[in-house]
């Protein structure tokens, strides 16, 4: 029965090998590797300017890797027979005239792979634009356009959607529709693979998560590992000694930063553990605290000496 | 815990599989995007506007007592005195068929769409060229007509089809406006800048060669009738030998003219970025 279905095997639907983009001197993105399964949503997540953008669009052809290459399902986009009804795209800028209507837009692309019109009026209806269909883009709210765009990637039915920052414009209302409809597309095998720079909207939505910073890759794992791992919790010590408590503190799977003069940030260990050493060696502390990090805080904290612009609130306050 | 998650993964999904990109298909969506945009309409209504309206303004007006005034080449630079601005409309088009997909940024949606990238831009002339080879052959015969209607007593009057090189002259105009329509998309295609192209096409294209005539030198002279806005020039006269190019000569520079651009429109459509 469902013979077609099964027709392709768990193959990595998304496939990124060494992918390096420059556009003159600035490197965007810097040998990254990684691959999207099919089945979960799979996250991207990178502060401005980290390359996520630049990655979606090398997987769907439209900027050429300087080194690499990325795949679909085996193959280089531009090899596809019907590239709309293999990959779905939502790329981040509005791409559509904003001289044509919503449903001109949708079928001149349906036309080019013989789509018919009963499915432009279906995704239409689906992201629930069928009141302005007929009107000018240009006059488009940014949610709106959003949901023309959600529309477009969906008109060919794909297995693999590739969304940059999907609910970007979006209502309340909206980011809650399009959770569930990834997910409901995740759960029926297909490849869901969507950018965002906040780490909630992705910890509500996906299940897998790869992190790039600088155009390199930072983490590729589960969200749940994610959070585990990276925001786990830390000892934070404030003593007149640290520097010898660092000694007889450090050991295997034991890591210990020092974010300033006199204060320690043990990870891989317990504030008990910590005190002990320090009563063992006559060592004074002033301060022994365990600290829970966030997930906004493991993505920071991954991504602190990944940020492309920071900006500083000094100028601000003068 | 992990294994029975990797087992309950559904299989891969697989799309319907019976849609698929095809040339037919490139052309039906061109042909869609041409005419969705309102800025096609007024340009082509401007473009019938003028070259019909000045040809019969400016052929209703000649006196029948200057006799300075006849033949049959005479009556047809009257009548389609029209078209050389009609031109300027059809280019400015065609290069926004173009570039209007690169300032709103729906070239990234039909490139998406056409990752192979050149059917995209045959698609766009060929539709394009068919419109406005359709539409100014209706265009320069319903202008002749009516000029001949107009003219009717002057030196000018009694031209018919049949005559000597008539047909040929005005399908000629056809062909110049087709062409110059062919070039406009392809440049386009290489600046992928409205104000840039246009600018480019009027400037260089039209005017520079005009203006070049004006220099000192001997071989400016020479080589302005092989520029790419003048070689159709021969197409168009009824008497072929006032041309500065024969009409085999003419024919074949449009032809190497269009392989030019349209090579390195395409070269460069494959090679740069969205
Ligand atoms: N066409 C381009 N020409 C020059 N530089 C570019 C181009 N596209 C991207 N860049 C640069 O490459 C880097 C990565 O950009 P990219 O848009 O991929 O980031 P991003 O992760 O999508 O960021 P954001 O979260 O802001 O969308 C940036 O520094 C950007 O300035
Ligand atoms: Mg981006």
């Amino acid at each position: 029965m469902n013979g077609l279905r099964t027709r392709r095997s768990l193959v990595d639907m998304i496939e990124i090998e060494h992918l390096t983009k420059r556009y003159g001197k600035k490197t965007a993105v810097d040998d990254l590797t990684f691959t999207v399964k099919p089945g979960v949503v799979t996250g991207f997540l990178g502060p401005n300017g980290a390359g996520k953008s630049t990655t979606m669009r090398a997987i769907v052809g439209l900027d050429a890797p300087t080194q690499g290459l990325a795949r679909v399902n085996g193959k280089h986009y531009s090899e596809f027979r019907s590239p709309l009804t293999e990959v779905g795209a939502l790329l981040e800028a509005k791409s559509v005239h904003a001289g044509r209507s919503a449903y001109k837009h949708l079928l001149a692309l349906a036309r080019t792979h013989g789509i018919p019109k009963t499915r432009v009026q279906e995704v239409i209806d689906l992201v629930g634009l069928h009141e302005v269909a007929g009107k000018r883009v240009g006059g488009f709210s940014l949610g709106m356009g959003q949901r023309l765009g959600i529309a477009v990637a969906l008109l060919g039915d794909p297995a693999v959607l590739i969304l940059d920052e999907p609910v970007n414009g979006l209502d309340p209302d909206g980011v809650k529709w399009i959770r569930l409809l990834l997910k409901g597309l995740a759960a029926e095998g297909r490849t869901v693979f969507l950018s965002s720079h906040l780490m909630s909207e992705l910890a509500q939505t996906a299940e897998h998560l790869v992190v790039i910073g600088q155009g390199r890759l930072l983490a590729d794992t589960t969200v749940e590992d994610f959070i585990a791992g990276d925001g786990k919790s830390r000892v934070r010590v404030v003593s007149p000694d640290a520097a010898r408590l660092a000694e007889h503190l450090a050991g295997p799977g034991i890591s210990i930063a020092s974010p300033e003069k006199g204060v320690l940030e043990v990870s891989g260990t317990e504030a008990a553990v910590v005190g002990q050493a320090a009563a063992a060696h006559g060592l004074v502390l002033h301060e022994l605290r365990t600290e829970n990090g966030s997930l906004e805080d493991a993505f920071m904290q991954l991504t602190a000496d990944a940020v492309e612009y920071r900006q500083t609130t000094e100028g601000a306050n003068r | 815990m992990t294994a029975a998650v990797m087992t309950d993964r559904p299989a891969a999904y697989a799309p319907a599989g019976n849609y698929k990109l095809s040339a037919a298909g490139l052309l039906r969506s061109e042909w869609t995007k041409l005419w969705s945009l309102r800025s096609t309409w007024i340009v082509l209504l401007c473009a019938v506007v003028f070259a019909a309206g000045l040809g019969a303004l400016i052929s209703g007006t000649v006196p029948s007592d200057m006799e300075e005034l006849s033949g049959a080449g005479m009556a047809i630079d009257f009548s389609m005195s029209g078209v050389a601005l009609s031109s300027i409309f059809i280019a400015v088009l065609g290069i926004l068929v173009i570039t209007g997909e690169y300032s709103t940024g729906s070239i990234r949606s039909t490139i998406s769409a056409a990752p192979k990238r050149l059917g995209v831009l045959w698609a766009k002339a060929a539709v394009f060229g068919a419109v406005v080879a359709a539409l100014f052959a209706v265009m320069v015969f319903a202008t002749f007509f009516l000029s001949q209607a107009l003219l009717e007593g002057t030196g000018m009057g009694g031209v018919s089809l049949s005559d000597d090189g008539v047909l040929r002259a005005l399908l000629g105009y056809v062909a110049m406006i087709v062409y110059l329509a062919l070039l406009a998309i392809a440049l386009g295609a290489i600046l992928r800048n409205s104000a840039g192209s246009i600018g480019f096409y009027i400037g260089v294209i039209m005017i520079l060669p005009q203006l070049a005539t004006l220099l000192p030198w001997e071989w400016v002279s020479d080589v302005t009738p092989y520029a790419p806005g003048d070689v159709p020039m021969t197409t168009t006269l009824v008497d072929t030998a006032n041309g500065t190019l024969g009409l085999g000569e003419s024919w074949l520079w449009m032809g190497i003219w269009l392989v030019v651009f349209y090579g390195l429109a395409a070269v460069l459509l494959k090679r740069r970025d969205v």
